[in-house]
């Protein structure tokens, strides 16, 4: 059973897999090293990307692209509305409140799409030219393909939005020291503003890829996502970007691994194997794998 | 060029300044001393709005900027070197200097700007693509006071630019620091290092307990016996 096409086949979901964590991941971990501020809520993007999605190409059937376009500039939208109504007044204070308040946000966020879109999960349908089976030793769809590339696209040009960007390292100042950004002339508002938005077109976008590769929408998808995308961050190191992505693929791996090389009966205990590994992890070394040199 | 009339600064309902006016004329290096905990350094962060005062009012350059944020400061000329260096340390030490030029678009000009600072601080070009964090303590403080300078303020703000520095470096720092007031800067500077800092300025305000205690020409304020036992100990 142990064949190496298995190993591979389970290798490549591990990696599609992960590479949306990774996605999450990355959002959630920027906006911690700002503001830090747990994001629960950055899971609730994912449902809104998805029916945004579904809503746009499945009912209203506007093109494939311009749906992409449609789901990024939503997500953006959603990640302004967070940050001005949920953020922007209780930013500063107690670390507790900040918590209650994103904790807050998902429930409510969940509870609004339940009630918009019904609590029966939806089937997703992606474009004809994502559907295509490959079969050549591993078997996957070109969503899979679509998925990598366009992740690995998007953590590639977010690197280089951080690193070669005035913005971007005005983004790594604030996170670094919020007070000493201001000093230089940093809005720093301004900059909370932009990691929402980049984060939260990014999840949206995620979304999208999440529908597609698993053909099924609900309103509660993000819960278990936000989760595994924190867990993901854990797992790199909080608060710095190259951890949340490998954090992001090793989660992946892991998920899909513990499925494939235990006895079949264990697979309905993915999760909590997922959450054994990590308190592991946590033991073994605490500061994640990046811990804090590497921070954002 | 810069007048605090009365203000009050707290931290949640703890004030850190009380009542507090202080006038700094253009061209000038004017001092504020005392010891921990007077306030000197809240006072300075009142006058870069990164604090705001609750009663009373900043006047710059003719202006009311009370209510002014920080980042609007910044571009009307305020720049302030913190306390404990506060520089970018997983930036280099180009990029500290890039965002300290964060609201200008005059590329040639800042260009130029970074030219004089690695001409002030030879050291920050050799070690111009190195993390900031890296550096030692003096040159720490030397990326601090050129990221102050990028941002071309009229008004320099400088919190205990000698604090934790061997005395060879205080020493290149008071000279830089002599330069760019002669080339016309205006100057509030807070110190500990009493002696050196009433020797470069022009005046001096003695803070205690978030009141201004005495103020006065550096050789008066030396003068006085009493400040001299409660700040130097002799």
């Amino acid at each position: 059973m142990l064949s190496w096409e298995y190993i591979l086949q389970q290798l490549f979901n591990g990696v599609v897999v992960g590479a949306m964590y990774a996605l999450l991941a990355l959002g959630m971990t920027v906006i911690y090293g700002i503001l830090r501020l747990i994001h629960f809520a950055h899971g609730a993007l994912i449902t809104v990307g998805a029916f945004c999605s579904y809503l746009c190409f499945m009912k209203l059937g506007v093109p494939f692209i311009a749906t992409i376009f449609i789901v990024i500039a939503f997500g953006a939208f959603t990640g302004i509305i967070l940050d001005v109504v949920a953020y922007k007044k209780v930013v500063g204070g107690p670390e507790v409140t900040l918590l209650i308040t994103s904790l807050g946000f998902y429930i409510f966020i969940e509870n609004f799409m339940k009630l918009v879109v019904s609590p029966q999960p939806y089937p997703f349908h992606p474009p004809e030219f994502l559907t295509k089976i490959y079969s050549n030793g591993i078997t996957f769809r070109a969503i899979d393909i679509f998925t990598i590339v366009v992740s690995i696209a998007i953590m590639v040009a977010f690197q280089m939005f951080i690193k070669k960007t005035k913005m971007g390292k005005a983004m790594i100042a604030t996170a670094e020291n919020a007070e000493a950004a201001r000093m230089v002339g940093i809005n720093t508002n301004r900059i909370i503003s932009i990691a929402f938005i980049v984060a939260s077109a990014i999840a949206a976008i995620t979304g999208f890829m999440w529908g597609a590769k698993y053909g099924q929408i609900s309103y509660d998808m993000g819960f278990i996502a936000g989760v595994n995308a924190f867990v993901a961050i854990v797992i790199g190191g909080v608060g710095s970007i190259p951890g949340a992505m490998v954090g992001g693929f090793v989660l992946g791996m892991l998920s899909m691994f513990s499925v494939a090389f235990l006895p079949p009966g264990f697979a309905a205990f993915r999760d909590g194997i997922v959450f054994f590994i990590l308190i592991i992890i946590l033991i073994v070394k605490p500061s994640g794998i990046f811990g804090q040199k590497a921070a954002i | 060029m810069l007048s605090l009339e009365a203000i009050y600064v707290y931290y949640g309902v703890i004030p850190a300044v009380r009542e507090l006016s202080i006038h700094v004329e253009s061209g000038r290096i004017v001092t504020l001393v005392g010891a921990n905990g007077a306030g000197k350094t809240t006072t300075l962060k009142a006058v870069m709005g990164v604090l705001l005062p609750s009663q009373g009012s900043i006047l710059y350059e003719k202006e009311d900027v009370t209510k002014l944020p920080a980042d609007k400061r910044v571009a009307k000329g305020i720049a302030l070197i913190p306390e404990g260096r506060q520089i970018f340390g997983r930036l280099s030490v180009k990029d500290n200097l890039i965002l300290g030029a964060y609201h200008r678009k005059d590329k040639d000009d800042i260009r130029k700007d970074m030219d004089w600072i690695y001409c002030l601080f030879p050291l920050l070009k050799e070690r111009e693509a190195q993390i900031a964090g890296t550096l030692s303590g003096g040159e720490q403080q030397m990326l601090a006071v050129g990221r102050g300078l990028m941002s071309h303020p009229r008004l320099l703000l400088l919190d205990e630019p000698s604090l934790g520095l061997a005395p060879n470096i205080v020493t290149e720092i008071y000279d830089v620091i002599k330069e760019i007031n002669e080339s016309g800067m205006t100057m509030l500077l807070v110190e500990q290092n009493i002696t050196m800092a009433l020797k470069v300025s022009d005046y001096a305000y003695v803070m205690e307990t978030g009141e201004i205690r005495t103020e006065g020409e550096p050789d008066e304020i030396m003068k006085e016996e009493r400040i001299l036992e409660a700040y130097l100990g002799e």
